[in-house]
């Protein structure tokens, strides 16, 4: 095999494995957004949360790498759950730019706040299946991109079945349709709004978790990671779960690729340009939500 | 009607003490005056885009800098005067606001806040890379500065440009409030369905108002090129956008004083909460939530409530 095709197979293999982290981020910003109507601007910053405080628990040495993922993830839902109560509800009855901007100015305080705790080093990133690498056909890969593709695919299936099977999902698919017949219907909109943005904060939680082996996470990265869960949202489609998937596929596929074989200076403004580009001539994205637009 | 009277020639005089009172002003605080009226000059714009049209805009500052660099291009290249370049950078804004916003007209909400956060970050990641024209991550220096040639120290006759600047723009924003366009616009604020049903045309009214939105950033911009002789991307990224419309938030998103004393308060906080050290921004971060949730109508807004009554009731 030679060496340009063998690159561009582990090219391809690095892409869908950012691509999964990235539909699990968008899926992070659908789920907010489907339930509340709010964008939030906080995604990369939760997603950042997830990284260093995963990473912080790795570091203390005693725990194993099941324990330290339960931890971090009942961290991120008690954050979660902290913003629902002291955030979103005070603003609730308000428009829904006053929450967009809420959030914004909830993403300045975790990365600032992140900074005082964990300073400004990366967080080294930690995986279940550790450094490991695999050699399929010649193909040469870290065991974790597997990890991070397989673990996706688990979770958005748990998260198809939550939705559909489950009376909770049923609940949040009803409040996304009609907050206030919702409410008429009986359902306890405030529970299930605060259990969503737990979920929400959990998914984002685990991007940053698996994000942290594949790149250098450090308080900074927020911003650019939003950026990609949200194009990764657009494109696809906001709404639709499998429009996070393709959504999230293109961009990690597109960012990669175009690193390599492009520019890696502009690699970010053909990821923007796109999601722009879909913005302006096709705003409901591949999958596209079929009606209102909110807000 | 004497009593209003009355009231403006106090404040011509309150605001005559202040600009004599700038004479004895450090270089220190007149930068960081000079700075604010900058920063208030591009809310204004704000004010016409969020405030009024109520478009999520984050990109204020990626217009900022277009301004900026235009101007600075233009003086640099072309060797034209400063004060050219000052146009040029306000037509350069305007004519980049247009070619987005026109394409934008269709979209709306959260996808226009998106739009401009993708126009941000790429405006920033382009003029960091385009070294040739832009001078990249090193930024433009030796920019010709703005000069009156008055035996005035230069921090304090560009203060008083500024206040003559600012002056000028309040005036626009005013008359352009009062005109079928401002009404049209403070219509749609209050009502967007029943607006369009009394014939508005909503998105031609959306584009323009992005359009002036753009121009007064590009005007902050080039006096930013031309004050401090240098620019770089720093100044111009998503980061800045945010503070800008923080700034409008803050303030009062529905009124001009509050475009004003938003940019003033966020260009001095940090100033003041300079005891604190690495956590100011955590701080700043808690402080814009607050005002959020308690003084829904920004600092303006707010004080005026708690006022009008006491001193109506005081007379």
């Amino acid at each position: 095999m030679d060496a340009a095709f063998q690159q561009l197979m582990q090219l391809l293999l690095n892409g869908i494995a950012v691509g999964c982290i990235y539909a699990i981020m968008a899926i992070s910003v659908q789920l907010a957004y489907e339930t509340t109507g709010v964008v939030n601007f906080a995604t990369g910053q939760l997603v950042m949360i997830g990284a260093v405080v995963g990473a912080s628990f790795a570091l203390s040495g005693r725990l194993g790498v099941g324990e330290i993922y339960v931890m971090t993830l009942a961290s991120m839902v008690a954050i979660g759950l902290v913003f629902a109560v002291t955030v979103y509800w005070p603003l609730q009855s308000r428009s829904i730019s006053t929450v967009v901007i809420g959030t914004i100015a909830v993403g300045i305080f975790l990365q600032n706040i992140a900074l005082i705790f964990f300073g400004p080093l990366p967080a080294k990133g930690f995986s279940p299946v550790g450094d490991s690498v695999l050699n399929i056909l010649g193909v040469v890969v870290p065991a974790h991109t597997l990890f991070a593709s397989a673990a996706t695919f688990i979770l958005i299936g748990g998260l198809y079945c939550l939705l559909h099977y489950t009376s909770i999902g049923i609940q949040m698919r009803a409040i996304a349709q009609d907050v206030e017949v919702a409410r008429l219907m009986g359902i306890r909109t405030t529970l299930v709004l605060a259990f969503t943005w737990a979920l929400t904060w959990v998914f984002a939680g685990i991007g940053g978790l698996l994000l942290a082996p594949l790149w250098l996470v450090d308080v900074d990265v927020g911003d650019s990671v939003a950026l990609k869960a949200f194009a990764a949202a657009i494109i696809g489609g906001f709404g639709s779960i499998p429009g996070a998937i393709v959504g999230g596929l293109l961009v990690g596929l597109n960012e990669t690729l175009s690193a390599a074989y492009i520019s890696t200076k502009y690699k970010d403004v053909l990821v923007f340009g796109l999601m722009i580009a879909f913005l302006l001539f096709k705003p409901r994205g591949i999958f596209g939500e079929s009606v209102n637009e909110r807000g | 009607m004497t009593k209003r009277l009355e009231h403006k020639l106090g404040a011509v005089i309150l605001f005559l003490a202040l600009m004599g009172g700038a004479a004895f002003l450090s270089d220190f605080d007149l930068r960081l005056a000079i700075l604010s009226i900058l920063a208030a000059i591009s809310v204004i714009g704000l004010y016409f885009a969020f405030g009024l049209a109520g478009m999520i805009h984050l990109a204020q500052a990626a217009f900022v800098g277009i301004g900026a660099y235009a101007s600075a291009l233009a003086a640099q290249q072309l060797h034209v005067s400063p004060w050219i370049g000052l146009v040029v950078g306000v037509i350069a804004a305007a004519l980049a606001g247009a070619l987005l916003a026109y394409p934008m007209h269709r979209t709306r909400s959260h996808y226009l806040a998106l739009t401009t956060v993708g126009f941000s970050v790429s405006f920033e990641v382009i003029i960091r890379n385009w070294t040739s024209v832009t001078g990249g991550y090193d930024g433009l220096g030796a920019i010709p500065l703005l000069r009156l040639d008055t035996a005035m120290r230069s921090e304090l006759e560009f203060f008083y440009i500024c206040v003559a600047v600012l002056a000028a723009c309040v005036v626009a924003a005013m008359l352009l409030r009062a005109s079928p366009f401002g009404r049209a616009l403070i219509a749609v604020r209050d009502d967007e369905l029943a607006a369009a049903a009394s014939g508005i045309d909503i998105a031609r009214l959306k584009t323009k108002a992005f359009i002036l939105c753009s121009a007064y950033g590009g005007l902050s911009g080039a006096l930013y090129a031309h004050y401090g002789g240098f620019i770089s991307p720093d100044d111009f990224g998503l980061a800045r956008a945010i503070m800008l419309l923080s700034m409008l938030i803050v303030g009062g998103e529905f009124s001009i004083l509050g475009a004003i004393v938003g940019a003033f308060f966020l260009t001095y906080l940090p100033e003041w909460l300079r005891f604190i050290g690495g956590g100011y921004m955590a701080v700043f971060g808690l402080f814009m939530l607050a005002v959020l949730i308690v003084m829904p109508k920004g600092i303006v807004g707010s004080l005026g409530a708690w006022l009008v009554p006491r001193v109506a009731r005081s007379r």
